[in-house]
């Protein structure tokens, strides 16, 4: 479980975070949906402890990750705001780096690698060097650095940003494993018909506060609106309405 | 420790899949000596010149003996003319040179030349010595002819005796070669230390790095230990090629004998491990600051210059302070001058710039670890 509390982060003028609070559970699908700027990001940078945060603290399993940044990492699973690829490196030879860095050793990392090639359906880009790749390519490898050491928790930091249709799928068609395997999964996104369709619970952030939250039911019957779109158009548009 | 070694391998397989790093790694090493033999053989030519000296005698038919003598001196007259760039040099022997000479009376012969200019030097010297030459002749033959011992006129003579063994006039040559071997650890690993440390923020991979369960500690040892091995790869490749190089320059025409031994080789590169480490922890230090390659690779330059200068420094200012002996680089410089003169090498000094050396290696490590927790330079906020 991650447990979020009472976070707030300022960068020089700017309120990034301003008390945030909420909690994704195990075997569930969180969706942080927030508009551009709304400090999603900030929020888990903070989760995997490359922020501090000024006030508050966010806990993965119970570690604090601004106490303990190392531990709290062991239990996670990232996939980036920014994932560059190591270009002269095999797809294999990459993820088995990520694997060795989460102290995954010889047979245990070879297994552990191969599995997550299989999940990913990968196959046949597994021994090529990753420079050329498509975005949906990326992404998959991406993924993999991410599920190598099936981590009990996933952060996934807006997956589906240039995706095209068929990737969104198999991105999707993860998720959804991952949550029947009880991986407490969070990720973030501005694209509604996303987190409409995967989420099970969606945070609502706007201007570094949580606006609203709830299931996607929850909040059109909330905001009285039939769209998930037009809920999240509602909470962000009055947003003290909403939070009274 | 296996987070470490997981780091070291990874950046090791991914450098050397890079042409560019490779490439620079041996070029320096390979073209560096190459290009310095071709200028000590030209430099050697030029000092072993035996040419005819050629200037402008004026009033040659006033004194063919003279110029006789001159000739066999191997000074001859100018035929065509003097280049724009030259200043002539010019000998005029009077009119009254026969009617002087038989007299026994100085005749005044005028040698106009630019003693300022480097390159007529040696040109204008013999031309004074033959004159010399001559004219010592001439007051023999004439102490002779009025009976008396030439030798009286000669009370001291000055026996030059030259202590300069040749080893030591080598290390005068051999001292720039020394600069360059200790800038091989500075160059070759340049490129790798840029490209693992920017160029990871460059292409976008640091964040996730970062996020992974290991201390910035790991990751900072791991890269300096990757740039390090390919900064001593070239630090060998350029002790093993000089020695081969410089047995095709004909050092021995100018009295040098230049000896490498294997024992020497090995001595100087355990000497250079600590400096390379050194040089790779500064060049992270510089790149983890920079926004991407090109921006480190300029301030890269900038830092490169500190080596030159305080090696060149040292060697061309002929600096002696017995602190030389125990600061990082300066220690290692004095230690292959001693090894290269074949003097005893100071042992203690030696030592002491070594750990020196590494400690402050580690300090600069441990500092680039901390840098990499604060958000300002991860995230540039």
């Amino acid at each position: 479980m991650i447990n979020v509390d009472a976070l707030t982060k300022t960068f020089k003028n700017v309120q990034a975070l301003d008390s945030l609070s909420f909690q994704a559970k195990d075997g569930e699908i969180t969706g942080l949906l927030g508009p551009n700027g709304a400090g999603k990001t900030t929020c888990l940078r903070i989760i995997y402890g490359l922020l501090q945060a000024d006030t508050g603290k966010a806990e993965i399993e119970g570690v604090d990750a601004n106490q303990n940044p190392i531990g709290a990492r062991r239990n996670l699973g990232i996939f980036p705001d920014k994932f560059g690829l190591y270009e002269r490196l095999t797809v294999r030879e990459q993820v088995a780096y990520f694997a060795g860095l989460h102290g995954l050793k010889s047979t245990e990392q070879r297994q552990a690698v191969e599995k997550v090639i299989e999940t990913l359906d990968i196959k046949e880009l597994a021994d090529r060097r990753t420079a050329g790749f498509s975005q949906g390519q990326r992404m998959k490898v991406a993924l993999a650095q991410a599920l190598v050491h099936s981590p009990k928790h996933l952060i996934l930091d807006e997956p589906s940003r240039g995706l095209d249709v068929m990737s969104t799928r198999i991105l999707r068609d993860v998720l959804r494993e991952q949550r029947a395997q009880g991986t407490c999964i969070l990720f973030s996104s501005h694209v509604m018909q996303e987190v409409a369709a995967l989420c099970d619970r969606v945070v609502v952030m706007a201007k570094g506060k949580v606006a609203a939250e709830g299931t996607p039911q929850e909040l059109c019957d909330m905001t009285g609106e039939q769209q998930l779109e037009d809920a999240f158009v509602k909470i962000i548009g009055t947003d003290e309405g909403i939070a009274a | 420790m296996s987070a470490l070694t997981s780091v070291w391998k990874k950046e090791f397989r991914d450098a050397i899949r890079d042409k560019r790093s490779v490439l620079a790694a041996m070029s320096y090493a390979f073209f560096g000596p190459l290009l310095m033999a071709v200028a000590f053989f030209f430099l050697i030519t030029q000092l072993t010149d035996k040419a005819d000296v050629e200037i402008t005698i004026k009033g040659q038919e006033n004194a063919p003996q003279l110029v006789e003598f001159l000739n066999e001196q191997g000074v001859v007259a100018k035929q065509d003319d003097w280049a724009k760039t030259q200043t002539p040099i010019v000998l005029t022997l009077p009119e009254k040179w026969q009617e002087s000479v038989s007299k026994a009376e100085p005749v005044e012969v005028i040698l106009r030349a630019d003693w300022s200019a480097q390159k007529q030097q040696t040109d204008i010297k013999r031309v004074e010595q033959a004159i010399q030459a001559y004219s010592s002749q001439i007051s023999a033959y004439r102490l002779t002819l009025r009976g008396v011992d030439p030798r009286v006129v000669q009370p001291i003579q000055l026996q030059k005796q030259d202590l300069a063994t040749r080893g030591s006039k080598a290390a005068l040559i051999m001292g720039s070669v020394l600069v360059f071997i200790i800038l091989s650890v500075f160059w070759s690993g340049m490129n790798v230390a840029i490209d693992i440390s920017a160029g990871e923020r460059e292409r976008n991979s640091l964040e996730f790095l970062l996020s992974q369960p290991l201390s910035t500690w790991d990751i900072v040892t791991g890269k300096a230990l990757t740039a390090t091995t390919f900064s001593l790869f070239g630090a060998i490749l350029s002790l093993v090629l000089i020695p081969i190089i410089f047995a095709y320059v004909p050092l021995h025409e100018i009295g040098m004998n230049v000896n490498f031994s294997v024992g020497m080789m090995v001595l100087m590169f355990i000497l250079l491990v600590p400096l390379a480490l050194f040089a790779t922890a500064l060049q992270l230090f510089v790149s983890f600051r920079a926004k991407n390659f090109k921006e480190a690779q300029t301030y890269i330059s900038f830092l490169l210059i500190i080596p030159m200068a305080a090696s060149f420094g040292v060697e061309f200012a002929r600096l002696k302070n017995p602190i030389l002996y125990y600061l990082p680089l300066t220690g290692q410089h004095q230690a292959f001058l001693s090894l290269i003169r074949g003097e005893n090498v100071n042992v203690m000094g030696t030592v002491i710039s070594a750990v020196a050396t590494l400690a402050a290696a580690l300090l600069l490590m441990k500092y680039i670890a901390r840098m990499l927790k604060s958000e300002k330079i991860v995230f540039g906020l």
